[in-house]
């Protein structure tokens, strides 16, 4: 069935806490309890110390750029109208390598540089949940 | 036995042709593929005893068996991850069930209609599914949602690292359709590629443009292994399986977005010791088959396994060492992934046995061993083969 609009999430198991705070215009990530390191995706067991403790720390919401792509042919009927659009990898400023996926608004895809510094705003998906995209950041 | 060296042998391989409308079902194509390696070892139907699928591949080996009056089986299994576990580690796993006799004659496949999408949905297009689950949660909702989008993001964070260019792509894509143009019987035979035809192909997600991904195809490939005690009582000279190895960690956990920074990778963790228990150094391959799903990853698996360093695939292909006949490795000798056909990368498998047997359109003279890596992005496959003297 053609569709208008790009998918919406479905909270995988023990994500919810990250989508809700979304909701809230609240970007966070879960951080382990024991050691602090912070973790994309949300998972189970921390990777660093295999604890299982974990709370959801909320984010400044500022990174930068590690790298993007301008999609430039749709494969998807709601991309039809969009491309080119900007899907890009920022690492968050509270942690090295701590990388998340999202689109870049705000911004012509030929003025996007790599480390550009960008903030964290709320777009409204039509299913209701809001999705976290970044912009460039004005310092 | 500690070692499956030199274990178990590649004895018959077949294939259907290579297509974007089969116009028949998987399992067909599947047992023709079968029927036709079989055919090629000089065995009967009731000599073989295993079959090893994809994960990914819709035919059930019990029918397949029923279809092709295979009387019993006594090992079947099957690999995860697509093109990165299927072309190689089916094989993997029939030399171990050969070699510690769980199986005599052990047959793996894939079989798909993946470019008419009759029987399998096409992968270069996104899912019809209104909602996004799993870590397709994450990507999909932004528009991310093929592998060629995720393989753009690593290919142009190594073009900022390293200094790559859309050239260098293009000089894997050039190189491996010169080879199917050799080949009568690859997809894109007639149809020669030059740099300018690839730099003036349509961009899909920058930096990668139509020319560095794969085709798409309807077709089924198939190799039947056996022990070397058999093997040496059948009509071709064996091709032996001298070492091979499964890579995957914590950093293929984000589908095929691959972390280019992370010093262990898929591929090293397989390198560190598939020469070793080979016997066999780099410069020992006389012909190479990565697997060519995007070009960016073949530069990567170029360097990951070491025939040169991290970043510097871009100056070790530059002067054609991938083209054959003059080229020192020369790559896919019949087309690969991106030019023969894309039978997720078991068509290069038949292809490395051609190279050992002497029967390659674009044959390496004396060619003694080959390198074979399944897809890498993901958690992959890699064996390195021999031909007996």
């Amino acid at each position: 069935m053609e569709s208008d609009c790009f998918p919406y999430p479905i909270a995988a198991e023990g994500a919810e806490p990250f989508w809700s705070a979304c909701n809230r215009c609240e970007l966070k990530m879960q951080r382990c309890a024991d050691c602090g390191d912070y973790r994309w995706m949300p998972d189970e067991f921390c990777p660093q110390c295999g604890s299982l403790a974990a709370d959801w720390a909320l984010l400044s919401g500022r990174g930068h750029v590690t790298t993007w792509t301008v999609v430039t042919h749709p494969v998807h009927s709601a991309a039809i109208s969009r491309v080119p659009y900007i899907v890009a990898e920022v690492e968050m400023e509270e942690q090295r390598g701590l990388r998340m996926i999202s689109n870049l608004v705000e911004v012509a895809p030929e003025s996007v540089v790599f480390n550009q510094r960008v903030s964290v705003t709320f777009q409204s998906h039509p299913s209701g949940q809001k999705l976290p995209v970044f912009r460039p950041l004005v310092e | 036995m500690r070692s499956i060296r030199d274990q178990a042998c590649i004895v018959g391989v077949g294939h259907t042709e290579y297509s974007n409308e089969s116009g028949r079902s998987e399992m067909r194509l599947a047992c023709e593929a079968i029927g036709a390696a079989i055919d090629d070892a000089g065995l009967q139907r009731d000599c073989i005893d295993g079959i090893v699928k994809y994960t990914y591949d819709n035919n059930d080996p019990v029918l397949i068996a029923k279809n092709l009056g295979i009387p019993r089986l006594r090992f079947f299994s099957e690999v995860a991850y697509g093109g990165g576990g299927g072309p190689v580690g089916t094989i993997l796993l029939a030399a171990m069930a050969v070699t510690t006799g769980q199986a005599r004659a052990v047959v793996v496949f894939r079989a798909m209609n993946e470019r008419s999408g009759h029987g399998t949905r096409r992968y270069g297009q996104a899912s019809t599914g209104r909602a996004a689950v799993g870590t397709s949660s994450y990507h999909a909702p932004y528009g991310l949602f093929t592998p060629a989008q995720m393989v753009a993001l690593a290919a142009h964070r190594h073009m900022h690292l390293y200094g790559t260019t859309s050239t260098d792509f293009a000089e894997i894509a050039v190189a491996v359709r010169a080879h199917a143009n050799r080949n009568p019987e690859a997809y894109m035979y007639g149809r020669p590629m030059s740099l300018d035809d690839h730099q003036n192909s349509r961009m899909i997600a920058t930096p990668l443009r139509l020319f560095d991904c794969c085709l798409e195809t309807d077709g089924a490939a198939a190799v039947v292994i056996t022990t070397p005690e058999r093997a040496r009582h059948l009509p071709h000279p064996p091709v032996f399986i001298a070492a091979g190895g499964m890579g995957a960690g914590p950093w293929n956990d984000r589908a095929m977005i691959k972390d280019i920074e992370s010093a262990e990778t898929e591929a090293t963790v397989i390198a560190e010791h598939v020469f070793k228990d080979a016997g066999v150094e780099r410069k020992d391959i006389d012909v190479l088959f990565l697997y060519d799903h995007f070009t960016p990853l073949v530069l990567m698996a170029l360097e990951e396994y070491g025939f040169c360093g991290r970043g510097m695939g871009k100056d070790f292909i530059k002067d054609g060492c991938l083209r054959w006949p003059n080229g020192a490795l020369p790559l896919n000798t019949s087309g690969g992934n991106l030019s023969e056909g894309y039978i997720h990368g078991m068509q290069n498998n038949i292809e490395a046995v051609r190279q050992l047997r002497g029967h390659s359109h674009c044959q390496v003279e004396g060619a003694r061993h080959v390198f074979v890596a399944a897809g890498n992005g993901i958690a992959t496959t890699a064996m390195i083969l021999r031909r007996e003297y």
